[in-house]
């Protein structure tokens, strides 16, 4: 009997093994066809960041079209393989890892997070995939190797652009600093708004932390009230900058504005701040107004196929970002990411429709201009329109 | 099984420790064959979800005290191990070994005045602990804040994670069938009873406590070397609800159940991959639809010892019937 029982379990073992092996491999539908070449889009489609990965999508399938319908790569046409992994740390290794082993992509677009271009890069990276990150910005992204890039404006070369023009040209010299304790691209940026403000003349007078979510300011409010300061810089995101500038009002500061980076640019900052945040500044690598011959070019089309709708950030650096692959595939007159990566590297100059990249010696991107915004009432319309642009050298 | 096993201790425990090894280069040999990263990081995750979830089944399952911050337990094991991985060299054994006992220690001393709360104040308070787990790690320094920990060494692998599930297996089977284990059953039956019969039921619940958050430690530390990526908000209220819903769905209080219920979530968002943009909508209609028609889990109530008398059995019925 007792033989029987552990002859059973083995059995049971291997049938339940086989079943998931044989489950998981059926759904193997890799083409290994020489003329497609693999593109994975790695984003949140559902969930809190939706907007980002979906933004980028757009971008990267107009892209996409664009190249095919000029015949390609080198005789091969693109395709986009896209995986939403809801904004789940677990879900983004396995998704990275299926592009990598399933799909047999040439190179990954994504994700817009810090966090998850940090979660999917080791990955990339071990297994000598290109990986573009079209928005993410905090640290350590492209230190993880030389198959990680990004195409994003970066705050250590906005946030001092911004703080300058804050600074020198306004004349508000006493910065009170608000930081999202909980959000990591909040407590990375303002490291560096604390930086850039002290590098142009500036002061900081107050700094305080709140917690993404919150939405009761009074506190922090009146205690910043009582060192008043010229100016706030927030280094979180729409909802609370919104709900936080309601406050200021409220408590008749009526003359401060915001500044803050481009965490700011949501529709909620304008829903919940209503005519408190006019006048609020923030910036960004890319802006429809005033735009170059490609941008302007980029705009036409991304309207005529989505009903008029303004070209956002994430959709010009997702179309970046492919754009950026497929030029270095033609000058490396390869498809193969062992080959790509290196002329990847070396683009420079290179006129995008979110404005012009240059990759440094580490890969950090180079952005310029720097549009810098603010929030102006259109027409009982609130919207960030822009303010000014910043070249940078 | 008894002339399987020797008699005397020393025997046993060699006999033990080469079982194990020898299911280390099995599995190594598995991975191998297998040959797909894709699948083995899948297969990964799914073990290194058992560990955690059967950790979460004797708290809430076994003993049937409803934890709802587990994921703080899996946090601090997370950041102990990376800690000591990163910044002190430690051996990766040694790590996550450090992990289960920090998260135990932290268990207990957690479990000590919160485990005289029964019911639904219980769960509240470790839902609080959770939250207060959280934002500590969101404000300290070393822990480097929200921005969190990456570039941590990427040791977790599929042998590793399952030789480790394994064990903790072995180990809950064991500690299920014991004396403490009908301890905490009769505990999570009928507290005032148990303790009538003269079962310390204090000392027994802190103990199973300090044990499941021993696996939500070790589970932890096994995830961050495998994301090699770790922030606090990974470890929020919907992780320790996904949790929750792995023991509940496989059926609470069943060892089998909760492996399966585990394997089943883990596997569940990979495999609904094809209905693309709808996955979420079917992956929510199934948990739905899974809790209607089996509201004690798809193996509640049933354990291990249960499911293999009942395949013997019914294989004997089978042999009869077919020789008549």
């Amino acid at each position: 009997m007792k033989s029987k029982k552990i002859v059973m379990m083995m059995l049971a073992l291997v049938l339940v093994l086989a079943t998931v092996l044989t489950g998981c491999g059926s759904s193997n539908t890799s083409s290994t066809s020489g003329d497609v070449i693999k593109i994975g889009f790695l984003g949140a489609k559902t969930g809190g960041h939706a907007i980002f990965g979906l933004g980028t999508l757009t971008g990267m399938k107009m892209a996409v079209e664009e190249v095919n319908a000029a015949g390609g790569i080198l005789g091969k046409q693109i395709e986009i393989v896209e995986e939403d992994h809801g904004s789940k740390q677990e879900e983004m290794a396995t998704i990275t890892q299926k592009f990598v082993e399933r799909d047999k992509v040439v190179a990954i677009v994504g994700d817009p997070t810090t966090g998850g271009t940090k979660t999917a890069a080791p990955i990339a990276q071990d297994n000598k995939v290109v990986l573009i990150s079209a928005g993410s910005t905090g640290p350590g992204v492209v230190e993880i190797g030389e198959y990680i890039f990004r195409d994003t404006l970066l705050d250590s070369v906005a946030a001092p652009a911004t703080m300058d023009y804050v600074v020198n040209e306004k004349g508000w010299k006493n910065v009170a600093l608000i930081t999202s304790i909980n959000n990591d691209y909040s407590v990375g940026l303002s490291g560096i708004f604390k930086q850039a403000t002290l590098d142009k003349g500036g002061k900081i007078v107050i700094e305080e932390n709140i917690q993404d979510g919150d939405t009761d300011f009074s506190a922090i409010v009146t205690k910043i009230k009582g060192t008043n300061p010229d100016v706030i810089v927030f280094s979180g995101y729409y909802t609370e900058a919104g709900l936080i500038m309601k406050e200021v009002r409220r408590q008749g500061m009526n003359d401060i504005v915001m500044v803050g980076g481009d965490g700011l640019q949501g529709e909620d900052f304008y829903k919940l701040g209503e005519e408190a945040v006019i006048g609020s500044i923030s910036y960004a690598g890319f802006s429809p107004e005033q735009p170059t011959a490609v941008t302007e070019a980029f705009i036409k089309k991304f309207q005529e196929k989505n009903d008029n709708a303004m070209p956002d950030l994430f959709s010009a650096q997702g179309y970046d970002a492919v754009m950026l692959i497929v030029e270095a595939m033609k000058k490396a007159n390869s498809v193969d990411p062992v080959e790509f990566h290196k002329t990847l590297a070396e683009t420079s100059n290179y006129e995008g429709v979110s404005g012009n990249i240059t990759f440094q010696a580490n890969r950090e991107p180079l952005k310029s201009p720097v549009y810098l915004l603010t929030v102006k009432d259109a027409g009982g319309k609130l919207d960030f329109g822009l303010l000014k642009k910043v070249p940078v050298k | 099984m008894k002339n399987l096993i020797p008699e005397n201790y020393a025997v046993r425990f060699i006999f033990f420790l080469l079982s194990f090894v020898a299911l280390y280069y099995f599995l190594k040999g598995l991975a191998f064959a297998i040959n797909d990263n894709y699948i083995l990081t899948i297969l990964t995750y799914m073990a290194i979800n058992t560990i955690l979830a059967l950790g979460l089944n004797l708290i809430t399952g076994i003993t049937g005290q409803l934890n709802l911050g587990h994921a703080a337990f899996m946090s601090i094991g997370a950041y102990t191990g990376a800690l000591l991985t990163m910044k002190m060299n430690m051996p990766f054994g040694i790590s996550i070994l450090a992990a289960g006992i920090m998260a135990a220690l932290i268990g207990v001393l957690i479990g000590y005045p919160i485990l005289r709360l029964t019911g639904d104040y219980f769960a509240i308070t470790t839902l609080g602990f959770a939250e207060i787990v959280r934002v500590l790690f969101n404000g300290m320094e070393f822990t480097n804040g929200a921005i969190g920990i990456s570039g941590i060494p990427r040791h977790t692998n599929f042998s590793i994670a399952w030789s480790i599930a394994v064990l903790v297996i072995i180990l809950m089977v064991w500690l299920n069938n014991s004396r403490n284990g009908r301890s905490y059953m009769a505990i999570r039956d009928n507290e005032i009873a148990a303790e009538s019969m003269g079962i310390n039921t204090s000392l027994f619940k802190i103990q199973s406590f300090a044990v499941g958050s021993f696996m939500g430690g070790v589970g932890g530390a096994l995830l961050a070397h495998q994301i090699s990526f770790i922030k606090p908000d990974m470890f929020g209220f919907m992780k320790s609800i996904e949790l929750l819903m792995m023991v509940v769905m496989g059926g609470l209080g069943s060892i089998p159940g909760t492996i399966l219920g585990a394997s089943l979530l883990t596997m569940a968002p990979e495999a609904l991959r094809v209905f693309a943009d709808y996955k979420y909508l079917i992956y929510g209609s199934l948990l739905v639809v899974m809790m209607i028609f089996r509201p004690n889990g798809i193996l509640g109530g049933v354990n291990l010892r249960q499911l293999l008398d009942f395949s013997v059995k019914k294989k004997n019925i089978e042999r009869k019937n077919l020789s008549n």
